[in-house]
């Protein structure tokens, strides 16, 4: 602005100086006129100027206790001038099309299902305390699905209280936006899910640790609280992740991230074992019999891995999960000890980098402007083995299968940042216990389980 | 064992000394010409503290358009003391917030101004537009400067001289409005507070007549050169009484209520009036008004109230949302 006041001024001279050269003869009343002209539009330029100034220094002014509000994919939040305080809004919905080939017939399992459709609300105060609140509208009653504040005395100290996942499995931890497939595969089987409880946390040797241990209810494999607790047994959690080399920039190593889970417990109640143990096509082909109990000590170990490199990402983790059960109240003890593993990889076709935390795609799908957003291939193969010597006392091997190996191959198509669709095929083989009949009694177990899941998912 | 009862005698008494001497801190929050003013004050007070109880005070200051900072105050700015530019900011922290009581302007004389001033005119050297008074601000040409009312305690006192003016020339209220009205219609830019406007006028360069505190004009010429600008002085202007009170709530939160007291009380001590007679605002005190008699301009100052009633009133039918200021700036 101050240029074009120049400007003003330099117009005048030039104006004088070219009738001048011109041997124009000058009208005294005209070149008045003139400079009278110039000086009202410089005038007019430095009120504008100054206008502009007050208006910038009444936004810096302002700007300090002017509270901030972001919209974008990552959800609404609004938060203080200095980011001490903040509260954001996330969305996640999720629908799925499950569609079932060659399942022999006579079992309705083809359906639409609303998955997840959740409207979280996460809170910072001061800095240091922190909440999250995550109902979950999916399925027929609404539920609380995580709900827990936090302290974050430092980075290598961040204390978690309420209801949250259990630290233990790899991909179980992992955001439900960002696994590779629509379903987490049949090893997370095996884990519990979200418990009540307490937790330190933090990230220690500069980085490359990552430790987190608790205290929790305890619960059964696969299992999520109802938010009660009201045994005495309690479990123990704990987990260590390093990623020794996020410090080596170049190294083909620098996205290898290792770790191992594990928990251990006492309990004494139904609820302690599993409810059933779940295919990629989300159908039981596992169960206890009704009466069968945990009681006495549990305990779960899960070494796990996870290696990104550029478009590639590759996880893979072993769990091993051990429980004291009962046939009945005065049936005798036994131990056992199921395992399952899964790996899984994923190659983004489009060329941006894999991640633990989601695809972020390049551009996002238009037409019009002739860009299609990120596309991922990926594939995963699983297992689940139950103890042999879970039947026949404890689970029923006409109806339940004692393996599962379960293979997989999805395509990922990242719209944007928020959106996606993703197609996924399993193919699941199950075996059986010597004891078990030739043909199962549950139908869904009389041959392997080809499933096509596709979704829709909204995120942000 | 005397060596051993005079040294642990010593000790205390050195620790009674360290733990009685106080390192206090106040904040002043004052509107925008004053900062002059109370750098040069805030270091004889801290003197004058210092020799009286031992204590170290450290006075920081603040300052904006009196409006604003008043609502600063409510909102949270932990102010010990106000200095604003006119009663009516420091009414609102009763009125909004009750930090401070219903009869705070009886606490220090002189209804709590320790000093006065009034509005007077600034034009640039040689008087271009020959402004002599009022009259000559409403004329087509003449750009004027004067912040905006609704933030800028002096744009407040500005817009009441002026329309005081108008009313006795022009016979009623309803003339005197549409004098106003006139008078923004010639305003290009509106600053928030006074010390902006002088920013516009003199370094800036913009407009003819800058509508001006008395004290800030004459620092204009002190700052930048008597041939720079000259000051006109009007036919009638308006006794500017810019009060100062103690922020109860906070100081009493704060343990400074007493040295917040005596640093107002201070304003009216000898010393105080002489700075204020050194920094061109009007003194109070006999001596000090007779000593700085010459450096004023005679001028026929009428006292607000006797021409305006209250604040209340005022800030409701000029200068609230809707009031009679947004109709003649928003209708321009």
């Amino acid at each position: 602005m101050r240029n074009l006041t120049r400007f003003g001024s330099a117009l005048l001279a030039a104006a004088t100086f070219t009738t001048g050269l011109l041997g124009v003869p000058v009208d005294s009343s005209e070149l008045q006129a003139l400079r009278e002209q110039v000086r009202a539009l410089e005038q007019q330029l430095k009120i504008i100027s100054r206008q502009i100034e007050i208006k910038d220094e009444a936004a810096a002014a302002a700007a300090p206790t002017t509270p901030k509000i972001t919209v974008n994919d990552k959800g609404f939040t609004i938060a203080s001038p200095d980011a001490a305080n903040s509260i954001k809004f996330r969305g996640l919905v999720q629908l799925d099309s499950r569609l079932f080939f060659n399942d022999g017939g006579g079992v309705v399992n083809n359906a639409f299902v609303l998955r997840r459709a959740r409207l979280g609300t996460e809170g910072l105060f001061a800095k240091k305390f922190s909440f999250q609140f995550v109902p979950e509208f999916a399925g027929s009653a609404v539920s609380i699905l995580d709900a827990n504040f936090g302290i974050a005395v430092s980075p290598a100290l961040q204390l978690k209280f309420g209801k949250f996942k259990v630290p233990v499995g790899l991909e179980q931890l992992q955001s439900d936006t960002w696994t590779f497939f629509n379903e987490r595969s049949i090893a997370n089987n095996l884990v519990s899910n979200r418990d009540l409880g307490v937790q330190a946390s933090g990230d220690i040797l500069g980085g490359t640790l990552n430790y987190a241990v608790g205290v929790f209810g305890g619960l059964g494999d696969g299992g999520s609280t109802n938010n009660t607790d009201f045994d005495n047994e309690k479990e123990v959690a704990a987990r260590l992740f390093a990623t020794p080399f996020k410090g080596s920039a170049g190294s083909p190593l620098q996205g290898l991230s290792f770790g191992i889970g594990a928990s251990v417990g006492r309990t004494k109640s139904a609820a302690a074992r599993t409810a059933g143990y779940r295919t990629d096509g989300q159908q039981t082909f596992f169960s206890y019999t009704a009466a069968t109990a945990g009681d006495g000590q549990n305990w779960r170990v899960s070494p796990q891995f996870d290696y990104r490199l550029g478009s590639l990402g590759v996880l893979g983790e072993y769990i091993v999960s051990t429980i004291n059960v009962r046939p009945s109240a005065s049936g005798a003890k036994a131990e056992l000890q199921n395992k399952s593993w899964q790996l899984a990889a994923g190659y983004v076709l489009t060329g941006e980098d894999s991640s633990y935390a989601g695809v972020v795609p390049r551009t996002n799908f238009d037409l019009a402007a002739g860009t299609w957003g990120a596309f991922e291939v990926t594939g995963r193969v699983a297992n689940v083995t139950v103890d042999d010597a879970a039947f026949p006392v404890f689970a029923s091997a006409a109806t339940s299968a004692n393996e599962a190996t379960a293979h997989g191959v999805g395509l990922n198509w990242y719209l944007g940042k928020a959106v996606a669709f993703k197609i996924d095929y399993y193919q699941t083989h199950f075996g059986f216990n010597a004891a078990a009949p030739a043909t199962s009694s549950t139908p869904i177990l009389r041959q392997d389980e080809k499933v096509f899941i596709t979704r829709f998912q909204l995120s942000f | 064992m005397k060596l051993k009862t005079l040294s642990l005698a010593l000790l205390a008494l050195l620790t009674a000394g360290l733990a009685s001497a106080k390192s206090i801190e106040l904040l002043n929050v004052s509107y925008d010409p004053t900062r002059e003013l109370y750098v040069d004050f805030n270091k004889a007070f801290a003197a004058h503290w210092k020799a009286k109880t031992g204590d170290t005070v450290t006075i920081k200051q603040s300052h904006g358009g009196s409006g604003k900072q008043a609502r600063s105050v409510i909102d949270g700015l932990p102010a010990d003391v106000v200095t604003l530019g006119l009663a009516g900011d420091v009414e609102a922290l009763y009125d909004v917030a009750k930090l401070i009581p219903r009869d705070w302007q009886k606490r220090l004389p002189n209804n709590s101004s320790p000093y006065t001033s009034t509005i007077v005119l600034l034009v640039r050297k040689g008087n271009p537009k020959g402004i002599k008074d009022w009259d000559d601000l409403v004329k087509p040409g003449v750009d004027v400067i004067t912040p905006n009312p609704k933030t800028s305690g002096g744009a407040r006192w500005n817009y009441l001289a002026a329309w005081e003016y108008g009313r006795r020339k022009y016979g009623n209220d309803q003339k005197a409005k549409e004098f106003v009205r006139k008078l923004y219609k010639n305003v290009p830019v509106l600053d928030s507070g006074a010390r902006g406007s002088t920013t516009t006028f003199v370094q800036r360069g913009i407009g003819d007549v800058f509508i001006s505190w008395e004290n800030e004009a004459f620092y204009a010429i002190k700052e930048l050169g008597a041939d720079k600008f000259e000051i006109v002085v009007p036919s009638l202007s308006i006794l500017a009484e810019p009060p100062v009170t103690v922020v109860d709530k906070v100081a009493k939160k704060k343990g400074t209520e007493a040295v917040a007291k005596a640093y107002l009380e201070y304003l009216y001590s000898d010393e105080g009036q002489d700075i204020a007679g050194r920094n061109f605002y009007r003194p109070t005190a006999p001596a000090a008004v007779a000593k700085y008699a010459k450096q004023f301009p005679a001028v026929e100052l009428f006292p607000f109230d006797k021409a305006f009633g209250n604040w209340t009133n005022v800030q409701k039918i000029h200068f609230a949302d809707g009031g009679t200021f947004d109709q003649i700036y928003l209708g321009r």
